[in-house]
């Protein structure tokens, strides 16, 4: 009886034990992706003018991925500008090229540009971010980039069309020229003593 | 206060009295006149002081029509203001000798217009207590600082010519009154800078007047054409015209003409000046008027015809309205009776007698008041894009009893100034009647032998 | 018997003690790593660079997030280099949510009779149909409004945008009679739930004053800040596209797309191109609309 009962007892505890084992294993691997990760490398090629990028995506252990949708983007000012095609899935040997646009202004006057190729949201493969400087963009030319203040009726203060200055100025200058010599002249008349006859 | 007068006055002559008569004698109308016009200042100041401490949201102006009166009123004192040089300039150097008793009163009236066109301006300003950036900051660009330059050179030309034709006089006043309180002969004194009729001081003050008197007139033309500019240089309906400047100017010469021809007939009856401005002043003005009128007449029809043939869009709304809509009345009543019925009838010897002309010369002035408020008011509920979504009294401009208070106040101080000048000093050139510096050129080099 | 007993007992509670040790082991794993999940930063420290040019570390939790303070008004003058900012609406998409006039009031602390953005309605001719045009200020590269300006209150920076400075306006209001647009409003009167302590930036346009002028700004505040003006965010409809013409890019906060392919696909125009003032904001004409026109739209929303 007495044995019946710690026989009992002890199963009972291997169960609970296994069972807990069992469960919180269950449990950590359930938090865990059941994604890999995957590996993207870049190869950047310019033939006859045209700039293509290809991504060669593979898993883990160096096999190539096929059929997995990959976005490229161009970094800009507030957001990412979507490149290549609508869809840009790698073939059998996990490869894909995209064409990189030749009028494409670039963030500097360098001509640099930063490309990111992401996989978003795959049902296998983690999300990858990576992310390249490349000096393919169109170069801000100097000007744009210190823009000079030139003279214009709608600049500041200092920077009025020339004409507009100088015709004024005469103009002003002339006519008060005129009134301080009439001022002058009435200053002449106060001097002008009663002669005495 | 009642001042002592310890001396007598006694003048020379029966003119030196009915000139100078009125500067030592202080009437009851004269007092009660100074006061109503002083309550109408005090009125509007009590306008301003709303308008400085609730913001400019006690006028009628809102977001569209943003201009209102004051800015209308300011176009108005700045027509006027152009008498001064019609009376100095045009008349003078046309040798047109009926108009030169008037020469002294039409450049009364001008600096009184000009000062008081500057003070409706800032009394417009969101923010008068900036009113100093715009010498600190101004931009040579802005058509505002063109008009800023060119009404403080017209307001000092102008009150040299008034000073020039004044000086032999002030000369007379200081020699001769002297029932006067003691202030009046200092200021007398000083203002007569040792002026003793000289011949080499009257050569001088001839030749200045002549140069300032040439020089005022393209001043004279640029302050209004200027003014135009204001408008001329945006893309409202009635403002996009380059028609704009001459249309001003000439409708500037037609109410200082009205106006000469109001002052003339009050200073005349209150000041019983009969036999220096007589009834061939009043037959001379009207001629003239009819004239200037004519000419703002063309003006007017090149100014409407243009939009009104082709309806462009916003313009043919606006003119819409002018003609057949909201403003139609107001629109018809100043260019019947402020504008073509004054051409017709000034056009009878009999209307051109001192009363009937100083009624028909009433509806001129009013008429052309109400004319700049057309010329700024309609335009700005006509902007390109349509106006919803707003309060409906945004739709409507009818000013508030602050804004018509200040304007009126504005009138008063113009008033005011008018008859103060026209106290302290006569207000018919003296010197001129009895001692004509109107010379021939051999006397004038006789002279100048005589000195060498 | 007992020794053998006791030695069993012992190896049992040590087996016993093991198996209970590894299962609070285990378990305690299972417990942390559900935890986990959520990675506390709590004791982490930072360094940072004092004034006095000494490294000191201090735990993150003791720093308080810090907002770039707004721009002076004699540094707002200056344009962001490299950039020059446009904005396209897309006018198939507008239904009228007025969700960008709410949001640009909120943010500026506008009232509704003084909004920035207005969104009109539009007919073109008798026979087209009625759209939905939001307006705000152009930023017009040949701009009137700063033209007549008397002291420079208002001023074209050189990344494109025009911006007022309230501390310097007269309110002579030149400025609103010369803008063909309407696109400027007034503080006739004292501007209501106005925060004295903010410092005045052109950029924010807060705190407004009496007697000057206002006007949609671009939001130079947000952009310094690598964000896109509220107005573009707050549209659900993503009708309006904010960018950069030097790197040739608009987007709307969910797609982005490159202005020049934009503008020349959907024939992008500018309104009143002919008044010659080169507005920065470009207007894609209503064809393939989005939604219906319904008047019914505007007493929905402000309901």
């Amino acid at each position: 009886m007495k044995y019946i009962k710690y026989l009992f007892i002890r199963v009972l505890k291997i169960t609970t034990l296994v069972g807990l084992v069992f469960m919180s294993t269950t449990q950590i691997y359930a938090q865990d992706n059941t994604k890999e990760d995957a590996l993207i490398s870049l190869d950047f090629t310019e033939k006859n003018n045209i700039k293509t990028i290809k991504a060669t995506v593979t898993n883990k252990i160096g096999e190539p991925v096929e059929e997995l949708d990959l976005y490229f983007f161009v970094k800009r000012t507030f957001s990412l500008l979507p490149i290549g095609d609508v869809f840009n899935t790698t073939d059998e040997n996990g490869e894909v090229e995209v064409e990189f646009p030749k009028d494409l202004p670039a963030s500097d006057t360098e001509g640099s540009v930063v490309i990111l190729v992401k996989i978003l949201e795959s049902d296998l493969y983690n999300d990858l971010t990576v992310e390249t400087t490349k000096k393919w963009g169109v170069p801000i030319s100097d000007k744009e980039y210190h823009q000079q203040d030139e003279r214009s009726l709608w600049a500041a203060a200092a920077n009025a069309p020339m004409s507009l200055i100088v015709s004024i100025s005469i103009m002003i200058l002339s006519v008060w020229y005129v009134i301080f010599y009439i001022l002058y002249k009435l200053y002449i008349i106060s001097k002008i003593k009663p002669s005495k006859l | 206060m009642k001042k002592s007068i310890p001396e007598k006055q006694l003048f020379n002559s029966t003119k030196e009295r009915d000139l100078l008569g009125h500067i030592v004698k202080t009437s009851i109308r004269y007092k009660i006149w100074v006061a109503i016009l002083l309550l109408f200042i005090v009125f509007g100041m009590y306008g301003y002081y709303r308008q400085i401490r609730y913001g400019l949201i006690v006028t009628a102006m809102r977001d569209y029509t943003s201009w209102g009166i004051y800015i209308s009123n300011f176009v108005f004192f700045v027509a006027v203001s152009l008498v001064g040089s019609l009376f100095s300039s045009i008349l003078k150097l046309n040798k047109n000798e009926w108009a030169k008793p008037l020469i002294r009163i039409s450049e009364i009236i001008a600096v009184a217009a000009i000062i008081c066109a500057a003070v409706i301006i800032i009394i417009d300003m969101g923010r008068p207590d900036r009113f100093i950036y715009v010498f600190k900051f101004g931009r040579i660009q802005s058509p505002i600082i063109w008009d800023v330059i060119i009404i403080s050179t017209y307001l000092v030309i102008s009150f040299i010519l008034l000073y020039i034709s004044l000086l032999p006089d002030i000369a007379i006043c200081r020699d001769r009154l002297t029932a006067i309180p003691k202030w009046k002969k200092k200021l007398y004194k000083i203002a007569a800078i040792n002026w003793s009729n000289q011949p080499e001081q009257v050569l001088i003050i001839k030749k200045i007047g002549r140069i300032l008197g040439i020089t005022v007139l393209p001043v004279a033309f640029a302050i209004h054409t200027v003014t135009s500019w204001l408008f001329a240089t945006t893309w409202r309906p009635g403002w996009d015209s380059t028609n704009l400047g001459p249309y001003f100017v000439s409708g500037a010469f037609m109410v200082g003409a009205a106006v000469i021809i109001f002052a003339m007939y009050f200073v005349r009856k209150y000041l019983n000046l009969k036999s220096y401005i007589t009834t061939t002043h009043f037959d001379h003005m009207g001629k003239l008027l009819v004239l200037l009128s004519l000419v703002y007449f063309y003006f007017n029809i090149n100014e409407y015809l243009g939009p009104a043939f082709k309806m462009v869009g916003v313009e043919g709304e606006h003119i819409t309205e002018l003609f057949v809509g909201k403003y139609a009345p107001m629109y018809w009543l100043v260019q019947i009776f402020g504008l073509v019925l004054p051409i017709v009838f000034l056009l009878f010897k009999n209307l051109r007698k001192p009363v009937p002309i100083v009624i028909i010369s009433a509806f001129v002035i009013l008429g052309a008041w109400f004319k700049r408020f057309l010329i700024v008011i309609p335009s700005l509920q006509h902007p390109y894009l349509p106006i919803q979504g707003v309060d409906e009294s945004y739709l409507h401009y009818i000013p508030t009893w602050e804004e018509w208070a200040i304007t009126m106040a504005s009138f008063a101080s113009l008033l005011l100034i008018i008859t103060i000048l026209i106290k302290l000093f006569p207000v018919i050139p003296i010197q001129e009647l009895e001692n004509p510096i109107e010379e021939t050129s051999n006397e004038s080099k006789k002279l100048k032998n005589e000195i060498h | 018997m007992g020794n053998k007993n006791s030695n069993a007992s012992s190896r049992r509670n040590f087996i016993k003690k093991i198996a209970s040790g590894s299962l609070i082991t285990v378990s305690g794993l299972t417990i942390y790593s559900v935890s986990s999940c959520e990675k506390s930063t709590e004791g982490e420290k930072a360094t940072l660079l004092t004034p006095d040019g000494k490294l000191v570390q201090v735990l993150k939790s003791e720093i308080e997030s810090f907002e770039l303070l707004p721009v002076s008004p004699k540094e707002s003058r200056k344009g962001i280099p490299g950039k020059k900012f446009v904005m396209v609406v897309d006018l198939a998409k507008c239904k009228n949510a007025r969700k960008c006039v709410k949001h640009c009031d909120k943010h500026h602390n506008l009232t509704p009779d003084r909004p920035y953005i207005k969104v009109l309605e539009m007919k073109d001719n008798e026979k087209s149909a009625p759209y939905w045009m939001p307006k705000k200020c152009f930023q017009c590269d040949n701009p009137p409004c700063v033209k007549v300006c008397p002291v420079g209150a208002t001023f074209k920076r050189t990344d494109g945008i025009v911006l007022i400075d309230n501390e310097r306006c007269i309110g002579c209001r030149f400025c609103m009679a010369a803008c063909p647009y309407s696109a400027r409003i007034f503080n006739w009167a004292t501007p209501p739930n106005v925060d004295e302590d903010l410092s005045y930036s052109p950029e924010t346009s807060i705190p407004s004053k009496i007697g000057t002028v206002g006007k949609c700004d671009f939001c130079p505040d947000m952009i310094r800040k690598d964000k896109l003006p509220h107005c573009i965010t707050a549209c659900p409809n993503g009708v309006l596209y904010f960018g950069d013409e030097i790197d040739d890019t608009v987007t709307n906060g969910e797609e982005t797309l490159r202005l020049s392919t934009l503008l020349r696909e959907k024939a992008g125009y500018r309104y009143l191109e002919e008044l010659g003032t080169k507005p920065r904001v470009y207007y894609l004409p209503p064809v393939d609309r989005l939604f219906p026109f319904n008047k019914e739209n505007a007493k929905e929303e402000e309901s």
